[in-house]
């Protein structure tokens, strides 16, 4: 709570006030004091000059020279004033020089600053000192006290009157002489404090409000507007936290719409591949139970299960790379790919399938290699479905073949033959021409809707390539792929590390 | 001498089914259940390291990273599971020669291990060997078994490109546009007559295996 209270703007300006005007104030009343004083020292020295340059003051002083210079009662004159003689009319005084101060008291001195006057004050020897250069010296005092002796040497300058010292006072100011006469300096000081306190009130009111509402956002989710009304700092600063807000639940909706994806994709996932391993488990079954009777496992079932197992493994991968496409262009790395040895990848990948299924599957490569700039992974599952496909559509004993060669100086082509039963010409147009699909078909569909093509379609037009079916001259597919060629300097290991 | 392959896979089961399989093909591994850092002592007679990306501890590249560091070129098949990008752009960066994603069979992996071991066509000089097929590309003669046999120039032309790659398809077209005569017309069946005369002279110890949907290839294995 006091933290809260020192750290709060309204108390941080008054604290600031202070610091800046006290120190202000004291400098005025440091100056205001040294201007009294000398005034008062000019006042004083002013006045005992006219008075020793009467010749009777030397005999007066020099008769009492211990309580000469006592200060007169108005109006009646003192018994020291007049020694002997009747009195006389005196001359008029002299106008007060002291205005308001007490007035001056005079001290006569022996040519050994030595005063017969028992209240005389000590002089020191700088006091002395100071009367070397000068018949007049004005002593030190503080210059916050009223005190004010002006040290001055007799036009005789000899006997028990040699020098005479007068004390007077400042003229009195607020607090004794410690403050300027008139309070009146109080006024704009207590005006600034009570302006700050005016126009920060409504402000530390407004900022109060505005916490309130970005605390009532924050705890909602951000979902609520702050309100900014008028056209000030404060009101800035409520606009640049709704900005603010709004732009954090963007960022959450965006968010959300990704969790949202992901899951949607992870439940489809689990769909998509609870299938096939249901249908594996059931040929394992089988398998299991032909050997349990002492049968020899039937080879077909075999094959399937194996098929199987490689139709999960090619899904997953399907599925990934969806979830990627899906995410847009971003999630592609570009780079050079080396053409030959991805068709040899994807060839090795699936000739133990193809093996096992009886198919003949054959591939050729250029003898020099070939590259394009591609995404290596989506390249070569784009290949891989298409390779896939004339594998798993085909019938047993059938051949498939892969592809890779030079179209023309800078284009290249990949194709993949199949003597399969291929897919009807009325059916082609729609294989071909099918853009992107929803995520909801994303299943083994028995009317051509697959995943494999869709993956192909999409890698192909975010590469640039061209994706032409055809019916084989063998009476299966043809699927080629074609597109740019890059240099293949750029595949070797060097340039790849410094690229 | 066996081929010396080093395994570096954490996992138990898919670990021993490596190098299981490497041993039926004839390769002898050593396998590493942890990754830890090659030392040099360790690489002559290393014919290939198989790493697993994902190690626990270690991060694989790293492995990958501090053994090109120290100049050792033996090549380097990386295994994931993860089928990504940029794992694949970094490793080849660091020096890995191949990659392969899991799942795999075992008889892709074997393969590809071959593919990465095999050493370069037998070819001194001008001379290409092939089984019982003997080349000379400077002075277009050809023997098998020692005896010599007569070729056009389009037949010496078309069996020398296939004796380059042995056991590589090469396809029609390719051949068609680099073997047969330019100034006079070829096509696919001109060249399929060549071919079957070739097949005639070279008899039944040279395989000129047609390939299909292909083309032709110069078979290496023993009829
Ligand atoms: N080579 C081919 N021979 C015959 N039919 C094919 C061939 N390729 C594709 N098809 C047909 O086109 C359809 C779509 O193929 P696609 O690859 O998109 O899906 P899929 O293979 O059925 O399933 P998946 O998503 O697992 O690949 C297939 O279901 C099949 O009917
Ligand atoms: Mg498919």
């Amino acid at each position: 709570m006091k933290l809260r209270f020192l750290g709060g703007l309204r108390s941080r300006l008054v604290i600031v006030t202070i610091l800046v005007t006290v120190p202000m104030v004291v400098l005025l009343m440091w100056l205001d004091g040294r201007a009294r004083h000398r005034a008062a020292a000019y006042a004083l020295s002013d006045g005992i000059t006219r008075r020793l340059q009467h010749p009777e003051e030397r005999t007066r002083c020099e008769a009492s020279p211990s309580t000469w210079g006592r200060p007169r009662p108005h109006g009646r004159p003192r018994p020291a004033d007049v020694p002997d003689g009747p009195p006389r009319p005196r001359p008029r005084p002299p106008p007060p020089m002291f205005p308001m101060g007490a007035p001056p008291v005079s001290y006569a001195y022996d040519e050994h600053l030595v005063s017969a006057n028992p209240a005389a004050p000590l002089l020191t020897a700088a006091d002395r000192r100071k009367l070397d250069e000068s018949s007049m010296a004005v002593l030190d005092r503080p210059w916050y006290g009223d005190d004010v002796d002006v040290l001055v040497r007799t036009p005789w300058g000899s006997g028990p009157c040699s020098f005479v010292l007068v004390h007077g006072t400042t003229t009195p100011g607020f607090i004794g002489a410690l403050l300027p006469a008139s309070p009146i300096w109080l006024l704009p000081l207590a005006a600034v404090l009570l302006a700050i306190l005016i126009a920060v009130g409504p402000m530390v009111a407004r900022i109060r409000r505005l916490t309130a509402a970005v605390q009532r956002s924050a705890a909602h989710g951000f979902s609520g507007r702050i309100p900014a009304d008028g056209h000030d700092e404060v009101a800035e600063l409520a606009r640049a936290f709704d900005a603010a807000s709004r732009e954090v639940q963007a960022q959450l909706a965006a968010k959300d719409q990704r969790e949202k994806t992901l899951r949607e994709f992870l439940s489809n996932t689990t769909h998509d591949v609870m299938i096939p391993l249901t249908v594996l488990h059931a040929h394992l079954t089988t398998l299991r139970e032909a050997h349990a009777s002492g049968r020899a496992p039937d080879p077909l079932i075999l094959t399937a299960a194996m098929d199987e197992a490689h139709y999960i493994g090619a899904l997953l991968h399907n599925l990934a790379i969806a979830a990627k496409l899906d995410a847009g262009a971003p999630g592609m790395i570009k780079g050079p790919v080396d053409l030959n040895a991805l068709v040899t990848r994807v060839v090795s990948r699936h000739a133990p399938i193809a093996r096992q299924r009886a198919i003949a599957l054959e591939h050729a490569i250029p003898e020099k290699a070939l590259a394009t700039e591609a995404d290596v992974t989506m390249l070569e599952q784009a290949v891989s479905n298409v390779l896939y496909n004339a594998i798993r559509h085909n019938r047993t004993g059938g051949h498939v073949a892969l592809i890779l060669e030079p179209r023309s100086q800078t284009r290249f082509r990949v194709r993949v033959i199949d003597d399969g039963p291929g897919i009807p010409p009325e059916q082609l147009d729609r294989v071909a021409q099918r853009g992107e699909r929803g995520h909801a078909a994303r299943t083994r569909a028995p009317d051509g809707q697959g995943l494999g093509l869709d993956i192909a379609h999409r890698v192909a037009s975010l590469h640039g390539h061209k994706l032409k079916f055809a019916e084989s001259e063998y009476g299966g597919l043809e699927v080629e792929i074609e597109g740019d060629q890059i240099d293949p300097s750029s595949l070797r290991k060097d340039s790849i590390t410094s690229a | 001498m066996p081929e010396r392959i080093l395994l570096i896979e954490d996992d138990q089961e898919l670990g021993s089914q490596i190098v299981e399989s490497l041993k039926k093909a004839g390769f002898e591994p050593t396998w590493w259940r942890t990754g830890r850092h090659v030392e040099a002592q360790q690489l002559p007679g290393l014919v290939l390291i198989i790493l697993d990306l994902m190690l626990p501890q270690t991060y694989g590249l790293d492995i990958l990273k501090e053994l090109r560091s120290t100049g050792a070129e033996v090549p380097v098949l990386v295994l994931s599971a993860r089928n990504d990008t940029a794992d694949k752009v970094r490793a080849l960066k660091l020096g890995a020669d191949d990659y392969m994603t899991k799942p795999f069979w075992p008889e892709e992996l074997v393969e590809r291990v071959r593919a990465r071991v095999r050493r370069p066509a037998m070819q001194r000089g001008d001379a290409l060997e092939i089984g019982k097929l003997r080349i000379d590309l400077a002075s277009r003669g050809v023997s098998v078994e020692g005896g010599a046999i007569e070729l056009t120039r389009v037949e010496f032309d078309l069996l020398a490109a296939l004796a380059r790659r042995p056991g590589v398809a090469v396809t029609r077209g390719w051949l068609v546009e680099h073997v047969l005569d330019p100034d006079r017309e070829g096509n696919e069946r001109t060249l399929d007559v060549h071919v079957s005369r070739l097949r005639k002279k070279l008899g039944a110890g040279v395989r000129v295996e047609t390939v299909w949907g292909i083309g032709y290839r110069l078979g290496t294995e023993a009829p």
